[in-house]
């Protein structure tokens, strides 16, 4: 039948109805999309969200911690979760054009990966981990050890190693103990993540599996069984700076917020992580740094860059070592930091300090006026007559005590010091003196003639004690020793070296 | 019986066969049941409310469904033009080979038949494609300049384009909507409507240069604005690319299975193409439109690896039905994320028998 004329619009309404209802639709929709009813309580304007990459795993603490965070600092956090291998490539792929602030990895596998790959910068550790034997719970197969699993041929699921640490971890210790080869005939699937292995136990595809002990206090239905095999093993959480991150400051300092041992980690031991160690909670931590002052040039650019990136206050206070020994000694208040400028002076008071890490070396040299005028070739020349000599001095400086030692080694500390007409506690001052006039020759560091080479020469000592290395420590109870681990790993970086150098130090330390 | 077999025949009720059928349908049938009778022995009603209870989860959902019908939109708004085109292929072009001499007509002819098979392949990508390696893609591809740019338009410009693009022209189509149903089959309507069309747009381009234009294009710009990679046009946009790729292949089923002679009845009666695609063709396809939506609409609620991917996983902005089962079952909250399960299936269920009753219901 021929359809009549008459009906032919209304036909064409119908099909284009159809269409222009489903383009109003389609629009009223997306005007719904834009009128967000579940939009988040507005930032304060003027501050850049903080976008957080996480592993879904360590979702409940951080979300807990990422609130309390925004109330306190005002900050937006945005949390972004998935499988940390996952965020890992999202960061590689997008981190050029979308910004990532902070990435935080299930373990520390991916932090050395993430490293190795260029994209990560610092990393605070925030708890640890430890691997235990997880079965259902009420433990239907009366499971006890390891022994139980091998003996008896029970399903285990086995998180795979390549993918998540827990894997390889209790791997690596199963292989060490010769338990493997026997452990392996009972794994009968390989998940990704730990998690899965926890699921795969509770609903009864397995009799147990390896997972971390903090995931049986986040999961319910779990029950622990001790495993001497894998006992004192563990591993590290930690929040990791993206190195693409327009706003390093914000990051770190939300990522100190989550490393601290006040605000943070309370969270993640409710969640059953193992925390400790970390510092105390401070928006802008004031760190009393203590140095000698010869290492000030040296080290002030890097201190600067520290302060700016990580949003923190140096106080710094150089002097002569054996003052800032003395002011140790005086006050219970010490500082948080020592970089000493002889390892003699960090002995006196190493009780009060972590471990020491020699940094840097500096020489001993004569400085004289440019060109020589008076001829001075070696130590023994310092006692001609008329000369006017600057050293430090023995009780206040390294400076003074290896110069007291290079004189004795060379037997001319009689000769030289009826010459000496002034004792410093640091070497710059014997630089401004020498540059005035009022001295002829001087023994100073060669670091500290590095800035007044169009004035001043400098004649190498060729004794071997007239050397001083350069110790810097931790205060052992400081409320910032992650602060401080990181400003010595910038101390030791790259960049700084290049400064030593240039200063006239020799290198001492490896790289961090 | 058989004597007046020649009069009327009554078919033997053949009660094994039919009993097989049941018997094999039913595994399956019963299998699905099963499953959600499993996980609805899982949880509890307190998981349920709990899981409705929450901020997150209720965006989530809110998120999911508005996504996806707006991604079932987008997928038909592809489908029937590409599934039309792929399905009358050869008719479609064979006129323009008139312009090619008759011996040589072969080579574009084999030229278009290669094309089609190309297309027809590409098509299965997105479905053959691993869903992370799909979202991986479109994230590599926002990296990209063109892509990149796109972006940068939808963050900073975006109220000139509503303004002067998007809305004047999908308003014009109901201008020319209107203008043909007032002038009817008079001689030149298709002129009159493009005119009007045109003018409309001329009009929107004009009022955004006064100074209340400038005041609605920045209104729209702050309502409308948004970045797309981690944000919910990337949720769309994963969503869509996969859903549309089943949208195409439904349609295209259906335009195949609709004799072309009606169209062709509808030419021979003086119909241009468009006349006979908008009259014949589509309300017969009526069926299948609504089968191309519901599972765009379907596939694009349990879409799940390109938007972890793609969107990310931000609770409150990214999240829907399915990245929020992923989220709950990655902190070992089964409960949870059979609560949510539950949740995404009712919900699926309602909207698809909704759309069965009633779409199929008018068309059949």
């Amino acid at each position: 039948m021929r359809p009549s004329l008459q009906s032919r619009p209304a036909r064409l309404q119908l099909a284009w109805l159809a269409f222009l209802a489903s383009l109003i639709l389609l629009a009223s929709l997306v005007t719904l999309l834009a009128f967000k009813p579940f939009a988040q309580d507005a930032p304060p304007p003027g501050t850049r969200p903080l976008v957080v990459f996480c592993a879904a795993g360590l979702r409940k603490p951080v979300e807990e911690a990422a609130r309390e965070y925004q109330i306190v600092s005002g900050v937006e956090v945005q949390l972004q979760y998935g499988g940390s291998d996952t965020l890992l490539g999202q960061i590689e792929v997008a981190s050029r054009t979308h910004a990532v602030d902070l990435y935080l990895p299930a373990d520390d596998s991916y932090v050395h990966s993430g490293r190795d790959r260029g994209l990560l910068d610092e990393a605070l550790p925030l708890a640890a981990m430890k691997p235990v034997l997880a079965v259902k719970k009420g433990n239907p197969k009366r499971i006890t050890s390891l022994d139980d699993l091998i003996g008896r041929k029970l399903r285990v699921a086995q998180a795979n190693p390549q993918a998540a640490a827990v894997g390889k971890i209790t791997r690596d210790a199963l292989v060490a103990g010769k338990r493997w080869d026997a452990f392996e005939k009972c794994i009968v699937v390989t998940k990704p993540t730990v998690n899965d292995v926890a699921n795969d136990v509770i609903v009864g595809a397995v009799d147990a599996g390896f997972v971390w002990d903090a995931t049986v206090v986040q999961i319910e239905g779990l029950k622990v069984v001790r495993v001497a095999e894998v006992e004192g093993v563990s591993a590290t959480l930690s929040a990791c700076v993206v190195r693409a991150t327009a706003q390093p400051t914000a990051a770190l300092r939300f990522a100190r917020y989550l490393a601290s041992r006040d605000q943070g980690a309370p969270h993640f031991s409710r969640h059953g992580f193992t925390t400790g160690g970390g510092d105390r909670w401070e928006p802008t931590p004031d760190v009393k740094v203590f140095a000698g002052s010869m290492l000030k040039p040296a080290v002030e650019e890097t201190f600067t860059a520290f302060e700016e990136r990580e949003g923190v206050t140096l106080t710094r206070i150089y002097n002569g070592c054996g003052i800032l020994v003395a002011q140790m000694k005086a006050s219970k208040d010490g500082p948080d930091v020592y970089f000493a400028c002889d390892t003699e002076f960090m002995t006196q008071v190493q009780d009060r300090f972590g471990p020491s890490t020699i940094v840097s070396g500096n020489q001993l040299v004569l400085l004289v006026k440019k060109g020589n005028p008076h001829q001075i070739r070696r130590l023994k020349d310092l006692g001609k007559p008329g000369l006017r000599v600057g050293i430090g001095h023995e009780k206040q400086c390294a400076m003074g005590v290896v110069t007291q030692k290079t004189l004795a080694e060379d037997r001319s500390t009689e000769m030289v010091m009826k010459n000496v007409k002034v004792q410093t506690p640091t070497g710059d001052m014997l630089v401004n003196q020498m540059r005035t006039g009022s001295l002829d020759a001087a023994i100073a560091y060669v670091s500290n003639a590095a800035g007044a080479a169009d004035e001043l020469d400098a004649i190498a000592i060729d004794i071997p004690c007239a050397f001083a290395e350069q110790p810097f420590a931790i205060a052992k109870g400081s409320d910032f020793e992650q602060l401080c681990g990181r400003l010595r790993d910038a101390v030791l970086s790259r960049e700084s070296q290049d400064r030593f150098r240039a200063y006239g130090f020799t290198w001492k330390a490896k790289q961090p | 019986m058989s004597g007046g077999a020649a009069k009327q025949h009554r078919p033997a009720w053949d009660w094994p066969f039919l009993l097989l059928l049941f018997v094999i349908g039913s595994t399956y049938v019963g299998l699905i049941v099963a499953l959600l009778v499993a996980d609805a022995s899982f949880t509890t009603p307190g998981h349920l409310l709990a899981a409705l209870r929450s901020k997150e989860i209720r965006f989530a959902v809110w998120l999911s469904l508005l996504s996806c019908t707006i991604t079932a939109i987008l997928s038909l708004l592809v489908a029937v033009p590409l599934g039309y085109l792929l399905s009358r292929w050869d008719a479609l072009t064979e006129p323009a080979l008139v312009v090619v001499p008759d011996g040589w007509r072969w080579l574009p002819r084999w030229g278009l038949l290669a094309t089609k098979k190309l297309v027809d392949a590409l098509l299965d990508v997105p479905i053959v494609l691993p869903p992370l390696v799909v979202g991986l893609s479109l994230l590599i591809l926002f990296q990209t300049w063109p892509a990149a740019r796109i972006e940068w338009l939808s963050g900073h410009r975006m109220g000139v384009i509503l303004a002067r693009g998007v809305i004047p022209f999908s308003s014009g189509l109901i201008v020319v909507a209107l203008t043909r149903s007032i002038l009817g089959s008079k001689p030149m309507a298709g002129w009159w409507a493009m005119l009007a069309f045109v003018l409309w747009w001329c009009v929107h381009l004009l009022f955004g240069m006064t100074p209340p234009g400038r005041v609605y294009e920045s209104w729209l710009q702050t309502r409308f604005a948004t970045p797309i990679t981690y944000a919910v046009p990337s949720v769309i946009l994963a969503q869509f690319s996969v859903s549309a790729a089943f949208a195409v292949r439904t349609m295209r089923v259906a335009f195949d299975q609709i004799t072309p002679r009606c169209e062709q009845v509808a030419l021979t009666l003086g119909c241009t193409r468009s006349q006979a695609f908008w009259w014949v063709v589509l309300p017969q396809a009526w069926r299948g439109v609504v089968t191309a939506a519901t599972l765009a609409w379907a596939r694009a609620l349990g879409e799940f690896g390109p938007v972890l991917v793609f969107s990310g996983a931000t609770r409150l902005r990214t999240e829907v039905l399915p990245t929020t089962v992923f989220l709950e079952l990655s902190i070992g909250n089964l409960n949870g994320a059979v609560a949510v399960s539950l949740l995404m299936v009712a919900a699926a269920l309602v909207v698809l028998l909704i759309v069965r009753v009633f779409g199929l219901g008018r068309a059949g």
